[in-house]
């Protein structure tokens, strides 16, 4: 017993001594990727990527790993991670990404979320975001309102980093700036059409761009779509002529495929990544890019 | 614990989650302290050997829930757990403790009452299990769920794998309520846990954990009653070795749709008593794969066995009856969301093994028994632990 505390004791100071870059944990890769973007040098490591459904991820041993050995880690919030981060703070035993800390970020509480959930949430309401949708970074306004505040966080944590984080967030703001003008007049013929959608997964896009979502395949939040409420959705939509059907690259095909076999619309069905795919500086500017891409194919 | 006590304390957690829920605005990623019930009713066609539920229509392991952190440097939890037992309710306080959140270099100390982390499935809720009863090897040896007074020290290491080394020290009286040595004696546990990914799409675990067990259990007399379900373990021994590997596989690690888990346990028990055989071993092994083939479907099977040498008092004489019990599990469950699961399971045991006098030593083994299993969660739901 004595000799395993010491031996425990001489290998946590040895680790703890070592000088070494700033280690970033991201939960999401768009974090990851704007991380990067105003802290080229740090190493980010991202806990999931755009193939992986963002609330159903288990604290698996490699993750708590990654957070163990984080100086920042970046998060959602807005109970998107709701079912694994607590846990993996738990486990992790590192004081720096405990919640409440400046190095423990949350980007839903820089913006405002739309859809809260009103009224009282019982087990029969679904998997239900009580604050709002917390998929925020389908809103490039609402990134860069993020990216504000990530720049100020991470000046506040690491001061010797501040200017060069400074320089980047305004090479990044006139970027973004420039781009949402593009993707505003690309989606112009798509104003006021109307879509169906599978989870609030691109949300933010249909307020901005003056689109509706129609239809949710899913019954309610974060339940599977069953038979009877595909077929209502199949008669919602007939009646509703939507131009596209718009699911997440994580999500089950089979049903939306179902739809837009029923509707004759399989050329207008849209698999898209939720998420960047490229996790490098410019990542969510890219995956906007193609996003914009597949959403103008719909107004032909 | 009275059935009004327990009912009115789930409804006044109930109405306070809602209430946190509904004002905590300012608090959108880190609501302070959360609190939630999960209920878990289950109708069984008939009981198991060694098993926690009665035939017939019953509360499984429900419980109330309270977590959160006190300040920046610990967080705690408290758990009412409560079940019916021979159709009564009963309560019981199943965890309440404080954890230290800002020790540095990766360590981490508990102290309370708490589930001791050995084995793989101890650590985590049993209503979060696969099956509607845990394996023969936790019901035999941990009382199913071993929660004890005591405290806790982990090191997580800054490894790139995951690497946890841990010390436990308990009380040992939820373990071994009536124990020969003195009551100051105690039980330890050393512990460790290893894990990482392997590609995009799998990842394990590996724990082996060493338990240390100074309370000797009181030997019953041949003739006596034993309790239905008892909480304790019902084989014990100076020293246990548990051995826990899991393996799960998901396309592109994205678990939401399909996932295959594995997972295997293994634990040994020697120093079943002063009198016993030093070479006698109480033995089991837990194997089971649960495939999940849809966003809301799972099927599972399991396969257990477990060997012990039942110590028996006769007359002043202390006798060592060998005992076989196997079972073998399947099961299919629906998952709608993450706050409720309905199970519908077939279970098949058989037993082998007699005492001197040729009386076996698991009487009643279920030849077949189908549980249907229904799992409700209010307010805070547990974490996606691994």
């Amino acid at each position: 017993m004595r000799i395993l505390t010491n031996a425990i004791l001489a290998l946590g100071l040895a680790t703890a001594s070592q000088a070494h870059a700033i280690t970033v944990f991201a939960c999401e890769p768009e974090w990851a990727s704007l991380t990067r973007t105003l802290l080229p040098e740090a190493t980010v490591q991202s806990a999931t990527t755009h193939l992986q459904d963002p609330h159903h991820i288990e604290a698996r041993p490699s993750l708590i790993a990654k957070l163990r050995r984080a100086d920042f880690a970046i998060c959602t919030g807005a109970e998107l991670e709701a079912g694994w981060l607590p846990m993996l703070q738990d486990r992790a035993g590192n004081p720096k990404v405990q919640s409440g800390r400046p190095s423990m970020f949350f980007a839903a509480e820089h913006v405002d979320l739309i859809d809260p959930f009103k009224g009282m949430i019982t087990p029969l309401s679904g998997d239900v975001h009580a604050y709002g949708n917390p998929h925020v970074h389908a809103d490039p306004r609402r990134v860069l309102q993020v990216a504000r505040a990530l720049a100020l966080r991470l000046g506040t944590v690491f001061p010797e980093k501040k200017s060069q984080v400074d320089q980047n967030l305004i090479r990044f703001e006139s970027e973004m700036g420039a781009k949402i003008v593009v993707w505003e007049q690309q989606a112009r013929a798509l104003k006021g059409r109307a879509v169906v959608t599978q989870h609030a997964s691109f949300g933010y896009l249909w307020p901005w761009l003056g689109m509706k979502s129609i239809a949710d395949l899913e019954p309610k939040p974060g339940m599977p779509p069953t038979a009877t409420h595909l077929d209502k959705v199949l008669t919602q939509a007939k009646a509703q002529q939507p131009i596209g059907i718009i699911v997440a690259l994580h999500h089950d095909p089979k049903p939306a495929r179902w739809l837009a076999n029923s509707l004759g619309m399989q050329s207008r069905l849209l698999i898209l990544p939720a998420t960047v795919t490229d996790e490098q500086p410019g990542g969510i500017v890219r995956w906007f890019d193609q996003v914009f891409m597949q959403l103008s194919s719909l107004s032909k | 614990m009275s059935r009004n006590f327990i009912l009115s304390s789930c409804l006044a957690i109930v109405m306070a989650s809602s209430v946190a829920t509904s004002h905590a605005q300012s608090a959108v990623s880190a609501p302070n302290w959360q609190a939630g019930v999960v209920l878990d009713a289950a109708a069984t066609s008939r009981g198991l050997e060694l098993g926690a539920r009665d035939k017939g229509l019953g509360l499984g392991h429900s419980d109330l829930l309270l977590r959160g952190a006190f300040n920046e440097h610990f967080s705690g939890e408290a758990i009412l757990g409560f079940h019916t037992e021979a159709k009564k309710l009963e309560g019981h306080i199943e965890k309440a403790w404080v954890q230290t959140r800002s020790l540095p270099h990766g360590f981490q100390a508990r102290a309370g009452r708490f589930a001791s982390q050995i084995g793989y499935l101890n650590e985590l809720h049993p209503h979060t299990d696969d099956f509607t009863e845990r394996p023969l090897l936790y019901r035999g040896f941990l009382g199913r769920h071993w929660y004890d007074d005591g405290i806790r020290l982990n090191w997580t290491a800054p490894t790139s794998f995951y690497l946890r080394l841990g010390a436990e020290i308990f009380g040992g009286k939820k373990l071994v309520p009536e124990a020969t040595t003195d009551s100051t004696s105690r039980v330890s546990t050393l512990n460790l846990k290893m894990g990482n990914d392997i590609g995009k799409s799998s990842s394990w675990q590996w724990g082996l954990s060493h338990v240390n067990n100074r309370r000797e259990a009181l030997v019953e007399a041949h003739d006596a009653s034993t309790e239905a379900h008892s909480h304790a373990a019902s084989f014990s021994g100076k020293r246990m070795w548990i051995s826990d590997l899991v393996w799960k596989w998901a396309p592109d690690g994205n678990n939401r749709n399909q996932q295959l888990r594995l997972n295997w346990e293994y634990a040994q028990v020697s120093g079943i008593n002063r009198f016993a055989d030093s070479s006698m071993r109480h033995r089991a092994s837990s194997l089971g794969a649960v495939w999940k083939f849809n966003p809301a479907w799972e099927a599972g099977v399991r396969t257990d066995w477990l060997r012990v040498h039942k110590p028996e008092d006769h007359e002043g004489d202390l006798e060592f009856g060998r005992g076989r019990l196997k079972e073998n599990a399947i099961m299919v469950a629906y998952k709608p969301t993450h706050m409720q699961t309905l199970r519908l399971q077939l279970t098949q045991q058989r037993a082998s093994g007699a005492n001197d006098e040729g009386e076996a030593v698991f009487a009643n083994p279920a030849r077949r028994s189908i549980q249907l299993q229904y799992v409700i969660g209010f307010g805070a739901h547990g974490a996606h632990s691994y």
